[in-house]
């Protein structure tokens, strides 16, 4: 049931990566993404924190990912 | 003084940091880019209502930017932490007494009143170390160690992190892979599972020091879908093995009929329990999988973070995650960021409210509360603002509040008229504070 | 003189600054819409700067940048830094920080960018003296500054055909 679901998985991923390549914009369209309140993780240290007291607190944690978004420079 | 419940806080820690594998030091390339060093620091206070848990701590998270998209961050987290916390027995009647973990003194709780285990206080030291680095011009990687330790706990990990941009870095894929080893040397020594609570100075139910081996996998692809608008997705994997057990946690034994607890003579000249205790234990696998979403949505000034998770295990338990913030600009250089997160979980399958006293015996049992099935918000409100220097702060005040339910088809006799499920009440307060250049 | 790139990649980029060389004839003809005219620096070698008031590598290109312009505009370089800020105002802030002392034209609509099927920032793209595209960088890394200094000395030495 497990390879089921990974296959779904990484099946959802590649149809969003395909997706994905008719959405977007152009390298200098980014002003509003490079913003740092625009980026997934606005404050690494805080989403630490809440990391830390979630999963003392509950039996789930993480799940975020990293990476993406921003200027998009170099 | 018994520093028990260290190890309540350690496994999360070790866990948190482990989950740190997606979020913290990976860093946004362009927000500080010009070398030299940043900070992020910030004061934490998180209390639970009743005299339960309270934690002060301080978080440092020190950038150092080198010329062309390099950096080397480097983390502390200094954590105190104090007050009670449930130690898996019902409420009954009567006041109940119990060994301390080191197994040299006994503590009582009042009757009508969950029991909680006060005997404890821990320091927590944590350090983090990570370089990141461009391999080409659409490649980025990211490796990490990560080490904590506190009286009777050490935490070693390792990560490593991989991304590639696509489509004029419309999309990013990464990868991410972490490793952990925990060792737990609980005063005392950890328990013999499901073996009772003895007298005070009969250590004969003790064994020695355990671990565990914790890895983690993160598959994510982030994608621009327009000017104002990014989102992610992630899928992720964990698997934990070895002793997964709190061993400071034990379930009341009682009477198939009444409900109530079986009540126990110490031996002449010892103090101990006055009712049967059995310790905990869980299976020595746990396998994870996680699905998680973000979106962030620029609105006109206005920023919109909402996210969604889904956990499953294979100890049953499944969770919901919802969380939303909500940043709106006040003036030209501070703004207000309202949050609300939902979160629900349901039981894990071996999760006992107590254990029936001559039933047939069980191999996974555990009262503690965070495997088992309850609902939580999270509302707050933060402050933020940059000081005239260019610098920012920010303050946080948020509530946390937990309430579950005991199973119904666990809840025998008497027992329907108390308390079954301690639940959760805790402010949390932060301030924070980001400097450099 | 065949063209080469910084990313020295063989024959895709000889594929690909061909096919800009017809992008390159497509912008000197159409200049009327276009805020740059690229015939009228005819004979001069021209450094085309794609840059924003957002994009940090931007803030270490620049004193490049304008070390290059001195350095070379005896010998007939002229670098026009191109703006992809939708507001001037955004532009102006970054320029009071970091001050350019070449040409700078405004793109806000992003045509001059498509023309040169700009795909990162910040871009540059050397012109030579016949107008055609030698060489591009993409993104600026400081490591690479000797490698993008020694493609312009180069362009200047070649003449005009």
């Amino acid at each position: 049931m497990r390879v089921k679901h990974q296959a779904a998985m990484a099946l959802l991923i590649a149809t969003v990566i395909s997706g994905c390549s008719s959405m977007g914009v152009e390298p200098w369209e980014r002003d509003v993404l490079a913003k740092e309140e625009m980026q997934l993780v606005t404050d690494p240290v805080e989403a630490g924190i809440d990391d830390h007291i979630y999963f003392s607190k509950e039996a789930s944690s993480g799940g975020r990912g990293f990476g993406g978004g921003g200027c998009g420079c170099n | 003084m018994a520093k028990k419940n260290s190890k309540t806080i350690s496994v999360s820690l070790a866990t948190a940091t482990c989950s740190l594998l997606g979020t913290s030091v990976t860093t946004p390339v362009q927000a500080q880019e010009e070398p030299g060093w940043d900070f992020n620091t910030a004061l934490l206070y998180y209390g639970e209502s009743d005299d339960r848990v309270q934690d002060v701590s301080l978080n440092i998270l020190g950038r150092r930017t080198y010329v062309d998209d390099r950096f080397l961050t480097l983390g502390l987290v200094l954590d105190s932490l104090t007050g009670a916390t449930p130690g898996g027995a019902l409420p009954f009647s009567s006041p109940q007494t119990f060994t301390s973990p080191s197994g040299l003194a006994v503590y009582t709780t009042p009757a009508d009143v969950f029991p909680l285990d006060d005997t404890f206080l821990d320091t927590r030291f944590a350090l983090s170390a990570s370089w990141q680095q461009p391999l080409s011009r659409l490649f980025t990687m990211n490796a990490g160690l990560t080490a904590s330790k506190e009286y009777d706990y050490l935490h070693l990990g390792a990560n490593f992190k991989l991304a590639r941009d696509f489509n004029k870095r419309n999309t990013t894929v990464s990868l991410g892979l972490a490793f952990a080893n925990d060792e737990l040397d609980p005063e005392g020594g950890a328990p013999v599972p499901l073996s009772a609570m003895l007298d005070v100075g009969d250590l004969s139910n003790k064994t020695g020091d355990q671990s565990k081996d914790i890895v983690d996998v993160v598959l994510g692809v982030t994608n621009v879908a327009s000017r104002n608008l990014l989102f992610q997705l992630n899928y992720s994997f964990s698997n934990a093995s070895g002793y997964l057990n709190d061993p400071f946690k034990f379930l009341s034994v009682v009477d198939g009929t009444s409900g109530d607890p079986i009540a126990r003579i110490p031996a002449p000249g010892a103090v101990g329990p006055l009712y049967e205790y059995r310790f905990e234990n869980r299976p020595d696998e746990r396998t994870k999988h996680s699905v998680f979403g973000q979106t962030k949505y620029y609105m006109d000034g206005k920023v919109l973070d909402l996210s969604y998770r889904y956990m499953t295990d294979d100890w049953e338990i499944d969770s919901h995650t919802i969380d939303a913030r909500y940043r709106w600009p006040v003036g030209d250089s501070s703004y207000l960021e309202p949050h609300l997160r939902y979160y629900t979980q349901n039981a894990a399958e071996f999760y006992r409210i107590s254990l029936v006293n001559g039933a047939p015996p069980v191999s996974f049992a555990s009262s503690d509360y965070r495997l088992g099935d309850f609902d939580a918000i999270t509302v707050g409100m933060k402050y933020g603002w940059k000081t005239r220097s260019g610098n920012e702060m920010s303050a946080r005040l948020e509530y946390y509040m937990q309430d579950g339910d005991a199973p119904s088809d666990q809840i025998i006799g008497n027992q329907a008229s108390r308390e079954l499920y301690p639940g959760l009440d805790a402010i949390i307060a932060q301030f924070s504070y980001r400097f450099g250049k | 003189m065949a063209p080469h790139s910084t990313s020295r990649q063989g024959g895709a980029t000889y594929l690909c600054t061909v096919f800009l060389l017809g992008l390159l004839a497509a912008v000197g003809s159409n200049s009327a819409d276009l805020p740059l005219d690229l015939t009228e620096y005819r004979g001069k070698v021209v450094v085309v700067d794609f840059w924003a008031s957002w994009c940090v590598p931007c803030r270490r290109s620049f004193p490049w940048l304008n070390q290059m312009q001195e350095k070379y505009g005896e010998q007939g370089l002229i670098i026009v830094g191109v703006n992809m800020d939708a507001t001037a105002a955004e532009a102006q802030s970054f320029l009071s920080d970091f001050p350019a002392d070449f040409r700078i034209v405004s793109d806000p609509k992003g045509d001059l960018a498509r023309k040169f099927d700009v795909i990162a920032m910040p871009s540059s793209y050397v012109i030579d003296r016949n107008g055609e595209i030698a060489a591009k960088h993409l993104g600026f890394k400081v490591k690479k500054q000797q490698e993008y200094e020694q493609i312009i000395k180069e362009t200047l030495l070649s003449r005009e055909d």
